[in-house]
Protein backbone atom coordinates (compact mmCIF):
# COMPACT_ATOMS: atom_id res chain seq x y z
CA UNK A 1 0.00 0.00 0.00
CA UNK A 2 3.44 2.34 1.21
CA UNK A 3 4.34 2.21 -2.86
CA UNK A 4 1.15 2.21 -4.13
CA UNK A 5 0.85 5.88 -2.07
CA UNK A 6 3.99 7.10 -3.19
CA UNK A 7 3.16 6.35 -7.10
CA UNK A 8 -0.34 7.72 -6.72
CA UNK A 9 -0.46 10.28 -9.41
CA UNK A 10 -3.35 12.76 -9.88
CA UNK A 11 -1.70 13.54 -13.57
CA UNK A 12 -4.50 12.28 -15.70
CA UNK A 13 -7.30 13.37 -12.84
CA UNK A 14 -9.31 16.08 -13.81
CA UNK A 15 -11.46 16.27 -10.47
CA UNK A 16 -12.39 13.90 -7.29
CA UNK A 17 -15.40 14.45 -6.29
CA UNK A 18 -16.16 11.98 -2.94
CA UNK A 19 -20.00 12.39 -1.56
CA UNK A 20 -21.12 10.47 1.19
CA UNK A 21 -23.33 10.70 4.62
CA UNK A 22 -20.83 10.63 7.95
CA UNK A 23 -23.76 9.08 10.32
CA UNK A 24 -24.03 6.21 8.03
CA UNK A 25 -22.41 3.16 8.62
CA UNK A 26 -21.63 2.60 5.39
CA UNK A 27 -19.22 5.74 5.00
CA UNK A 28 -16.07 3.90 6.05
CA UNK A 29 -14.39 3.43 3.23
CA UNK A 30 -14.87 5.90 0.91
CA UNK A 31 -13.79 8.10 3.74
CA UNK A 32 -10.42 6.44 3.73
CA UNK A 33 -10.70 6.45 -0.07
CA UNK A 34 -10.72 10.89 0.67
CA UNK A 35 -7.87 10.63 3.17
CA UNK A 36 -5.78 7.94 1.12
CA UNK A 37 -6.55 10.82 -2.13
CA UNK A 38 -6.65 14.04 -0.38
CA UNK A 39 -3.44 14.00 0.90
CA UNK A 40 -0.73 16.84 0.61
CA UNK A 41 1.58 14.37 -1.25
CA UNK A 42 -1.17 12.98 -3.64
CA UNK A 43 -2.25 16.64 -4.33
CA UNK A 44 0.92 17.80 -5.02
CA UNK A 45 1.49 15.55 -7.96
CA UNK A 46 -0.81 17.45 -9.58
CA UNK A 47 -1.88 20.92 -8.56
CA UNK A 48 -4.96 21.59 -11.10
CA UNK A 49 -6.85 18.83 -10.03
CA UNK A 50 -9.86 19.61 -7.56
CA UNK A 51 -10.70 16.96 -4.69
CA UNK A 52 -13.82 17.91 -3.14
CA UNK A 53 -16.18 16.63 -0.51
CA UNK A 54 -20.19 16.68 -0.59
CA UNK A 55 -21.39 15.92 3.16
CA UNK A 56 -24.75 14.84 2.73
CA UNK A 57 -27.51 13.88 5.20
CA UNK A 58 -29.91 11.82 2.89
CA UNK A 59 -29.41 7.95 3.66
CA UNK A 60 -28.45 7.59 0.57
CA UNK A 61 -24.79 5.59 -0.52
CA UNK A 62 -21.49 6.99 -0.72
CA UNK A 63 -20.27 8.02 -4.57
CA UNK A 64 -16.85 8.72 -5.76
CA UNK A 65 -17.07 10.25 -9.17
CA UNK A 66 -13.88 10.36 -10.51
CA UNK A 67 -13.08 12.70 -13.60
CA UNK A 68 -10.23 12.65 -16.26
CA UNK A 69 -8.18 14.87 -18.51
CA UNK A 70 -9.95 13.20 -21.64
CA UNK A 71 -13.42 13.37 -20.28
CA UNK A 72 -13.76 9.75 -18.90
CA UNK A 73 -15.56 9.28 -15.89
CA UNK A 74 -15.32 6.85 -13.07
CA UNK A 75 -17.80 5.81 -10.70
CA UNK A 76 -18.21 3.96 -7.66
CA UNK A 77 -20.44 3.13 -5.21
CA UNK A 78 -18.68 2.95 -1.92
CA UNK A 79 -21.24 0.76 -0.41
CA UNK A 80 -19.84 -2.51 -0.49
CA UNK A 81 -16.22 -1.72 -1.54
CA UNK A 82 -13.00 -1.51 0.61
CA UNK A 83 -10.62 1.45 0.01
CA UNK A 84 -7.99 -1.25 -1.28
CA UNK A 85 -10.26 -2.29 -3.67
CA UNK A 86 -10.88 1.45 -4.70
CA UNK A 87 -7.88 2.63 -4.44
CA UNK A 88 -6.51 -0.04 -6.57
CA UNK A 89 -9.73 0.37 -9.15
CA UNK A 90 -8.48 3.70 -9.48
CA UNK A 91 -4.77 3.41 -9.41
CA UNK A 92 -4.98 0.54 -12.53
CA UNK A 93 -7.19 3.29 -14.53
CA UNK A 94 -4.60 6.03 -14.06
CA UNK A 95 -2.13 3.86 -15.21
CA UNK A 96 -3.67 3.09 -17.79
CA UNK A 97 -4.41 6.67 -18.94
CA UNK A 98 -0.80 7.83 -18.40
CA UNK A 99 0.32 4.96 -20.66
CA UNK A 100 -2.15 6.55 -22.84
CA UNK A 101 -0.74 9.93 -22.50
CA UNK A 102 2.68 8.74 -22.62
CA UNK A 103 1.91 7.35 -26.10
CA UNK A 104 0.67 10.36 -27.05
CA UNK A 105 3.24 12.79 -26.28
CA UNK A 106 5.87 10.30 -27.80
CA UNK A 107 4.02 10.63 -31.43
CA UNK B 1 51.52 -34.45 -12.21
CA UNK B 2 51.09 -34.88 -8.88
CA UNK B 3 53.14 -31.77 -7.63
CA UNK B 4 50.02 -29.66 -10.13
CA UNK B 5 47.83 -31.98 -8.57
CA UNK B 6 48.69 -31.34 -5.36
CA UNK B 7 49.29 -27.54 -5.66
CA UNK B 8 45.94 -27.47 -6.87
CA UNK B 9 45.03 -29.84 -3.71
CA UNK B 10 46.58 -27.00 -1.83
CA UNK B 11 44.60 -24.16 -3.69
CA UNK B 12 41.46 -25.49 -3.01
CA UNK B 13 42.71 -26.42 0.54
CA UNK B 14 43.47 -23.17 1.04
CA UNK B 15 40.35 -21.63 -0.05
CA UNK B 16 38.24 -24.13 2.01
CA UNK B 17 40.07 -23.14 5.21
CA UNK B 18 39.67 -19.29 4.16
CA UNK B 19 35.98 -19.67 3.77
CA UNK B 20 34.99 -22.46 6.52
CA UNK B 21 35.80 -22.49 9.83
CA UNK B 22 39.54 -23.21 11.25
CA UNK B 23 37.96 -26.43 13.02
CA UNK B 24 36.91 -28.24 9.99
CA UNK B 25 40.68 -27.38 8.27
CA UNK B 26 41.99 -28.91 10.94
CA UNK B 27 39.66 -32.09 10.89
CA UNK B 28 41.04 -32.49 7.33
CA UNK B 29 44.17 -32.62 8.86
CA UNK B 30 45.80 -29.51 7.79
CA UNK B 31 48.67 -28.19 9.09
CA UNK B 32 48.00 -24.48 11.06
CA UNK B 33 50.46 -23.10 9.00
CA UNK B 34 48.84 -23.63 5.99
CA UNK B 35 45.73 -22.21 7.49
CA UNK B 36 45.19 -18.71 4.89
CA UNK B 37 44.46 -16.26 7.99
CA UNK B 38 45.29 -12.90 6.19
CA UNK B 39 41.99 -13.26 4.15
CA UNK B 40 40.03 -14.35 7.54
CA UNK B 41 36.96 -11.62 7.90
CA UNK B 42 35.82 -11.38 11.68
CA UNK B 43 33.35 -12.91 13.00
CA UNK B 44 32.04 -9.94 14.87
CA UNK B 45 31.41 -6.68 12.70
CA UNK B 46 29.53 -3.68 13.01
CA UNK B 47 27.88 -3.99 10.14
CA UNK B 48 24.97 -6.94 8.71
CA UNK B 49 27.75 -9.53 7.79
CA UNK B 50 25.54 -11.24 4.48
CA UNK B 51 25.40 -14.88 5.16
CA UNK B 52 28.01 -17.74 3.26
CA UNK B 53 25.70 -18.99 0.44
CA UNK B 54 26.08 -22.21 1.62
CA UNK B 55 24.02 -20.87 5.14
CA UNK B 56 21.46 -19.00 2.95
CA UNK B 57 21.44 -22.38 1.02
CA UNK B 58 20.49 -24.32 3.92
CA UNK B 59 18.51 -21.48 6.29
CA UNK B 60 16.25 -21.63 2.93
CA UNK B 61 15.97 -25.66 2.92
CA UNK B 62 15.20 -25.39 6.49
CA UNK B 63 12.64 -22.74 6.94
CA UNK B 64 9.77 -23.65 9.69
CA UNK B 65 6.08 -24.20 7.24
CA UNK B 66 3.69 -24.11 9.87
CA UNK B 67 0.39 -26.33 9.12
CA UNK B 68 -2.18 -25.57 7.01
CA UNK B 69 -5.47 -25.70 9.01
CA UNK B 70 -8.34 -27.86 7.33
CA UNK B 71 -11.04 -24.98 7.24
CA UNK B 72 -8.98 -21.25 6.69
CA UNK B 73 -9.29 -19.08 9.13
CA UNK B 74 -11.73 -17.08 6.89
CA UNK B 75 -14.34 -19.54 6.67
CA UNK B 76 -14.74 -19.79 10.19
CA UNK B 77 -16.53 -17.12 12.97
CA UNK B 78 -14.17 -15.24 15.06
CA UNK B 79 -13.34 -16.05 18.34
CA UNK B 80 -14.81 -13.71 20.64
CA UNK B 81 -12.23 -11.20 22.25
CA UNK B 82 -11.93 -11.09 25.65
CA UNK B 83 -12.88 -7.51 27.37
CA UNK B 84 -9.53 -5.88 28.02
CA UNK B 85 -9.67 -3.93 31.06
CA UNK B 86 -8.96 -0.02 30.00
CA UNK B 87 -5.80 1.17 30.45
CA UNK B 88 -5.11 4.20 32.69
CA UNK B 89 -4.68 6.83 30.42
CA UNK B 90 -7.94 5.89 28.49
CA UNK B 91 -9.68 6.28 31.62
CA UNK B 92 -7.98 9.90 31.99
CA UNK B 93 -9.05 10.75 28.21
CA UNK B 94 -12.29 9.44 28.72
CA UNK B 95 -12.47 12.36 31.63
CA UNK B 96 -11.35 14.78 29.50
CA UNK B 97 -13.89 13.67 26.80
CA UNK B 98 -16.77 14.30 29.65
CA UNK B 99 -15.80 17.54 30.89
CA UNK B 100 -15.14 19.01 27.45
CA UNK B 101 -18.97 17.75 26.81
CA UNK B 102 -20.34 19.73 29.69
CA UNK B 103 -18.22 22.80 29.65
CA UNK B 104 -18.25 23.40 25.42
CA UNK B 105 -21.87 24.08 24.24
CA UNK B 106 -20.62 23.58 20.70
CA UNK B 107 -18.57 20.57 20.09
CA UNK B 108 -17.68 20.39 16.18
CA UNK B 109 -16.42 17.10 14.34
CA UNK B 110 -14.42 17.50 11.14
CA UNK B 111 -12.40 14.83 8.58
CA UNK B 112 -8.92 15.68 8.55
CA UNK B 113 -7.84 14.62 5.19
CA UNK B 114 -3.71 14.55 6.09
CA UNK B 115 -3.68 18.32 6.85
CA UNK B 116 0.02 19.37 7.69
CA UNK B 117 1.44 20.72 10.50
CA UNK B 118 2.05 24.07 8.95
CA UNK B 119 -2.10 24.10 8.10
CA UNK B 120 -3.00 23.14 11.38
CA UNK B 121 -0.96 25.77 13.19
CA UNK B 122 -2.67 28.21 10.52
CA UNK B 123 -6.39 27.07 11.54
CA UNK B 124 -5.56 26.58 15.05
CA UNK B 125 -4.01 30.33 15.52
CA UNK B 126 -7.19 31.93 13.38
CA UNK B 127 -10.19 29.55 15.31
CA UNK B 128 -7.81 31.42 18.79
CA UNK B 129 -8.88 34.77 18.14
CA UNK B 130 -12.79 33.34 18.62
CA UNK B 131 -11.76 30.96 21.24
CA UNK B 132 -12.20 27.73 19.58
CA UNK B 133 -10.05 25.06 20.87
CA UNK B 134 -8.44 22.47 18.59
CA UNK B 135 -8.85 19.03 19.79
CA UNK B 136 -7.59 15.50 18.85
CA UNK B 137 -8.96 12.45 21.06
CA UNK B 138 -7.97 8.38 19.51
CA UNK B 139 -11.54 7.07 18.15
CA UNK B 140 -11.47 4.17 20.67
CA UNK B 141 -11.66 6.33 23.45
CA UNK B 142 -14.48 8.52 21.73
CA UNK B 143 -16.73 5.67 20.62
CA UNK B 144 -16.21 3.96 24.34
CA UNK B 145 -17.26 6.98 25.96
CA UNK B 146 -20.26 7.93 23.67
CA UNK B 147 -21.65 4.39 23.56
CA UNK B 148 -22.60 4.69 27.35
CA UNK B 149 -23.70 8.57 27.00
CA UNK B 150 -26.39 10.30 25.08
CA UNK B 151 -24.71 11.49 22.69
CA UNK B 152 -24.69 7.81 21.06
CA UNK B 153 -25.93 8.64 17.73
CA UNK B 154 -22.61 10.71 17.08
CA UNK B 155 -20.62 7.52 16.72
CA UNK B 156 -20.87 6.68 12.91
CA UNK B 157 -18.98 9.87 13.21
CA UNK B 158 -15.49 8.70 15.01
CA UNK B 159 -14.10 6.49 11.58
CA UNK B 160 -10.88 7.77 10.53
CA UNK B 161 -8.82 10.73 10.82
CA UNK B 162 -11.04 13.13 12.76
CA UNK B 163 -10.40 16.76 14.81
CA UNK B 164 -13.06 18.17 17.32
CA UNK B 165 -13.00 22.12 17.72
CA UNK B 166 -14.74 22.72 20.53
CA UNK B 167 -15.65 26.02 21.78
CA UNK B 168 -17.86 27.47 24.85
CA UNK B 169 -20.04 30.08 23.11
CA UNK B 170 -21.72 28.57 19.93
CA UNK B 171 -19.51 30.39 17.27
CA UNK B 172 -20.87 28.40 14.42
CA UNK B 173 -20.34 31.66 11.98
CA UNK B 174 -16.42 32.84 12.40
CA UNK B 175 -15.23 29.02 12.84
CA UNK B 176 -17.45 28.24 9.10
CA UNK B 177 -15.47 31.10 7.54
CA UNK B 178 -12.66 30.29 8.95
CA UNK B 179 -12.67 26.39 7.74
CA UNK B 180 -14.36 27.69 4.19
CA UNK B 181 -11.28 28.17 2.84
CA UNK B 182 -9.27 25.04 4.29
CA UNK B 183 -9.68 21.98 1.76
CA UNK B 184 -7.78 19.81 4.25
CA UNK B 185 -10.86 19.44 6.82
CA UNK B 186 -14.26 19.00 6.25
CA UNK B 187 -17.58 19.24 8.42
CA UNK B 188 -19.04 15.82 9.39
CA UNK B 189 -21.50 17.06 12.37
CA UNK B 190 -21.48 19.10 15.38
CA UNK B 191 -23.47 18.87 19.19
CA UNK B 192 -24.59 22.24 19.72
CA UNK B 193 -26.33 22.82 22.83
CA UNK B 194 -27.14 19.32 23.76
CA UNK B 195 -28.22 18.71 19.59
CA UNK B 196 -26.70 16.73 17.22
CA UNK B 197 -26.98 18.47 14.31
CA UNK B 198 -25.63 17.34 10.18
CA UNK B 199 -23.51 19.49 8.51
CA UNK B 200 -26.91 21.39 6.71
CA UNK B 201 -27.70 21.80 10.18
CA UNK B 202 -24.79 23.10 11.53
CA UNK B 203 -25.01 25.94 8.24
CA UNK B 204 -28.36 26.46 9.01
CA UNK B 205 -28.17 27.67 12.73
CA UNK B 206 -25.14 29.72 11.57
CA UNK B 207 -28.12 31.60 9.82
CA UNK B 208 -30.03 32.00 12.65
CA UNK B 209 -30.68 35.50 13.63
CA UNK B 210 -29.78 36.20 17.79
CA UNK B 211 -31.91 35.32 20.57
CA UNK B 212 -33.18 38.69 21.32
CA UNK B 213 -34.53 39.09 17.55
CA UNK B 214 -36.21 35.79 17.88
CA UNK B 215 -37.78 36.24 20.70
CA UNK B 216 -38.90 39.63 19.28
CA UNK B 217 -40.25 38.31 16.75
CA UNK B 218 -42.58 35.57 18.40
CA UNK B 219 -44.06 38.29 20.45
CA UNK B 220 -44.91 40.46 17.09
CA UNK B 221 -46.30 37.52 16.38
CA UNK B 222 -48.43 36.49 19.32
CA UNK B 223 -49.75 39.99 19.41
CA UNK B 224 -50.20 40.45 16.06
CA UNK B 225 -54.03 38.04 15.94
CA UNK B 226 -54.72 40.25 19.35
CA UNK B 227 -54.06 43.93 17.86
CA UNK B 228 -56.24 42.86 14.57
CA UNK B 229 -59.19 41.67 16.37
CA UNK B 230 -58.83 44.99 18.43
CA UNK B 231 -58.77 46.72 14.93
CA UNK B 232 -61.43 45.20 14.05
CA UNK B 233 -63.33 45.82 16.83
CA UNK B 234 -62.93 49.23 16.70
CA UNK B 235 -63.28 50.41 12.85
CA UNK B 236 -67.34 50.65 12.87
CA UNK B 237 -67.47 53.17 16.22
CA UNK B 238 -64.48 54.99 14.84
CA UNK B 239 -66.00 55.51 11.30
CA UNK B 240 -69.20 56.48 12.49
CA UNK B 241 -67.18 59.30 15.27
CA UNK B 242 -65.54 60.17 12.09
CA UNK B 243 -68.56 60.68 9.90
CA UNK B 244 -70.36 62.71 12.68
CA UNK B 245 -67.69 65.26 12.91
CA UNK B 246 -67.24 66.08 9.51
CA UNK B 247 -71.02 66.61 9.75
CA UNK B 248 -70.54 69.03 12.56
CA UNK B 249 -67.22 70.81 11.04
CA UNK B 250 -69.39 71.81 7.88
CA UNK B 251 -70.60 74.82 7.46
CA UNK B 252 -74.16 74.91 5.64
CA UNK B 253 -75.53 72.21 8.56
CA UNK B 254 -79.10 73.02 7.54
CA UNK B 255 -79.59 71.80 3.75
CA UNK B 256 -77.11 69.54 3.51
CA UNK B 257 -78.58 67.80 6.84
CA UNK B 258 -80.97 65.34 5.28
CA UNK B 259 -78.18 64.33 2.37
CA UNK B 260 -75.50 63.72 5.38
CA UNK B 261 -78.01 61.95 7.24
CA UNK B 262 -78.74 59.14 4.23
CA UNK B 263 -74.99 59.33 3.73
CA UNK B 264 -74.33 58.31 7.19
CA UNK B 265 -77.10 55.40 7.10
CA UNK B 266 -75.83 54.04 3.63
CA UNK B 267 -72.24 53.94 5.06
CA UNK B 268 -73.38 52.13 8.47
CA UNK B 269 -75.50 49.39 6.16
CA UNK B 270 -72.35 48.70 4.16
CA UNK B 271 -69.55 47.62 6.93
CA UNK B 272 -72.16 45.51 8.32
Amino acid sequence: MAMSKGSLALKTVKKIVVAFCPFESNAKASREFLALVGSEKTRMTNLNCEVTVNIKHDKSEPVIDVTFVDGEKLLMNGTNLTSKEMLSAFISRCTVKESQMMEGTKK
Amino acid sequence: MRGGLLQESLASGRMMAATLSCGVSLLRGWLPSVRNVRHGSKAVTRHRKPMHFLKQKLMAVTEYIPPKPVIPDRCLKPLPKRNQEESGLVRILKREVDMMFQNNKMIAVFQNNSSSSEDLLLIKYRLQKHDITVKFFPNQVMRSFLSTSKYINMLPLFVGHNVLLVSREPKTKEMLKVVKNTPQISLLGACIEDTILSHKGVHDYSRLPSVAVIQGQVVGGLTQMTSQTRDLIRHNPLYLSMLLKRYVDQPNNGKEGTEGAEEIEKKQTEPS
